[in-house]
């Protein structure tokens, strides 16, 4: 028995994922990439409809320049964290650009998405503090609770009531609770009912975080998020997102209505004990947040293929994990078989989607998601849709 | 909030069996990943359901220790304010 033998059923899962000979499910290697909606996978040119990339902005050429120019006025790298050397110019301006997106006090700038819930998370709730956190939270969010010191309590997905339940067991210490949901989760693409989950956070006396980082971009007045959207923006105390979806980099952020927030820098790990973000990537960032802000032309394009493929899919008989399109399309399988079938299906017919089976999705449910961008074009669009009524003619499309 | 052994065990076992239907028979030694297969979502909806029916919260580190189905058992009455 050696350390590396527990890897082996996960070995076997990454086996049964691929069928034999095809290329891999997991971990799929991306030979070039020439467009925001196109790649090349086994030698062949394909659609990219799995990438996170909603708003396509990975090759805008606003964006683009600013990185070059940012690789040559300062380097590829700050070799520092933002609390030595690290600290640039970029760095702070990109902070108050998205608290001025949002009308807040306070922003911080981790380096990933992933080290923004980490870092907000596990400094906001400490010692003899807790955690109420959505069950189908993202690992970055279960993994921000395990750095804590707090006492973590998982509810029911999406139940206000149960949340509620949980802060009354708490009584007076429900004032010491941060309570962590997502806007929009990234696996079946359903929606949050935040409006009663901050009511009843606040009946309570907690604090509430939402992660935006699926919605970021998509939702509400100049895509702020779906806080902004249903007005809460007065309410929520915390919001985090990432920079690597709908901002086609990589980063993460947290804002807050509360000016102390800021003082956070001083005691997150995660933000501490890391290089902050290279020069290009913070310059990109800059310009992709300008643009996100002005984008409704993007947005328009994006809601009007959602709409346009999820009426399709709708048509053709998939179930999908969500009742409100949105720009990730899950199509839920009863059978992992089925799931494999339609994923190398839609790669046969030159569509790259992503495939998620258990023990990464809720309820055991295995699928295919289809993530769309606002630089996804019609006729792009109408050849995912084509191959989805080619594939539901000969396998089973429905759950 | 005091909730007898018995109950805390049956209400560990009804659990289990709302999250793995196709159990067969077990006891308090079986370890639950091991043995019993069961993975992470499966092993939190048993907490979520022995939760609403004890009306308790149950925190998640308290769960990480528990290996068999005793030490579930015996972390749940440590919870629910009976060991």
């Amino acid at each position: 028995m050696t350390l590396l033998d527990k890897f082996a059923p996960l070995a076997e899962l990454r086996g049964a994922l691929a069928a034999s000979g095809k290329v891999p499910s997991v971990a799929t290697p991306m030979d070039a990439i020439h467009s925001a909606t196109e790649g090349v996978i086994d030698g062949r040119t394909v659609l990219l409809a799995g990438t996170n990339n909603y708003l396509g902005l990975t090759f805008d050429p606003e964006c683009r320049a600013a990185a070059i120019k940012a690789v040559d006025e300062l380097g590829t790298g700050t070799t520092g964290s933002r609390m030595a050397s690290g600290n640039y110019a970029g760095h702070r301006a990109l902070e108050r650009e998205f608290a001025e997106a949002f009308g807040w006090p306070a922003a911080i700038v981790f380096s990933t998405g992933y080290q923004a819930n980490l870092g907000a998370i596990s400094a906001l709730a400490g010692q003899g503090e807790f955690l109420m956190v959505d069950a189908d939270s993202h690992a970055s969010i279960h993994d921000a609770c395990r750095l804590s010191m707090a006492t973590t309590i998982r509810f029911r997905h999406n139940d206000p009531e149960n949340l509620a339940r949980r802060l009354e067991r708490l009584g007076e210490e429900a004032k010491k609770t941060l309570v962590v949901v997502e806007s929009l989760y990234s696996v079946l693409g359903d929606r949050a009912p935040l409006t009663e989950l901050v009511e009843v956070t606040r009946q309570h006396g907690a604090m509430i975080i939402v992660d935006e980082a699926h919605s970021f971009g998509m939702y509400g007045p100049k895509g702020v998020g779906i806080c902004a959207e249903l007005g809460l923006l007065d309410r929520v105390d915390f919001v985090v997102g990432t920079f690597s979806k709908s901002l086609g980099g990589v980063g993460g952020f947290c804002v807050s209505r509360h000016p102390d927030f800021e003082l956070l820098r001083l005691g997150s790990r995660p933000y501490i004990f890391t290089a902050s973000p290279p020069p290009p990537v913070i310059a990109a960032a800059r310009a992709a947040l300008s643009r996100l802000l002005r984008g409704d032309d993007l947005r328009a394009q994006l809601w009007k293929n959602i709409g346009r493929f999820n009426a399709a899919v709708t048509r053709l008989g998939y179930r999908t994990g969500s009742k409100d399109p949105g720009p990730v399309t899950a199509l839920v399988f009863g059978e992992r078989q089925d799931a494999i079938a339609h994923w190398q299906g839609l790669l046969d017919a030159g569509i790259y989607t992503n495939l998620m089976v258990p023990p990464a999705t809720p309820a055991g449910l295995n699928i295919v998601r289809i993530s769309l961008s606002a630089a996804h074009t019609d006729a792009q669009i109408s050849r995912m849709i084509e191959a989805f009524e080619q594939l539901a003619a000969r396998l089973r499309p429905a759950a | 909030m005091v909730e007898s052994t018995d109950k805390v065990e049956r209400v560990v076992r009804e659990a289990l069996k709302i999250a793995c239907p196709d159990i067969g028979a077990v006891d308090g030694s079986t370890h639950l990943a091991s043995e019993l297969g069961l993975d992470s979502a499966q092993v939190m909806d048993m907490i979520m359901e022995i939760e609403d029916r004890l009306d308790i919260s149950i925190p998640v580190a308290t769960i990480a220790e528990a290996r068999t189905l005793d030490d579930l058992c015996q972390s749940v009455r440590r919870v629910a304010g009976e060991a």
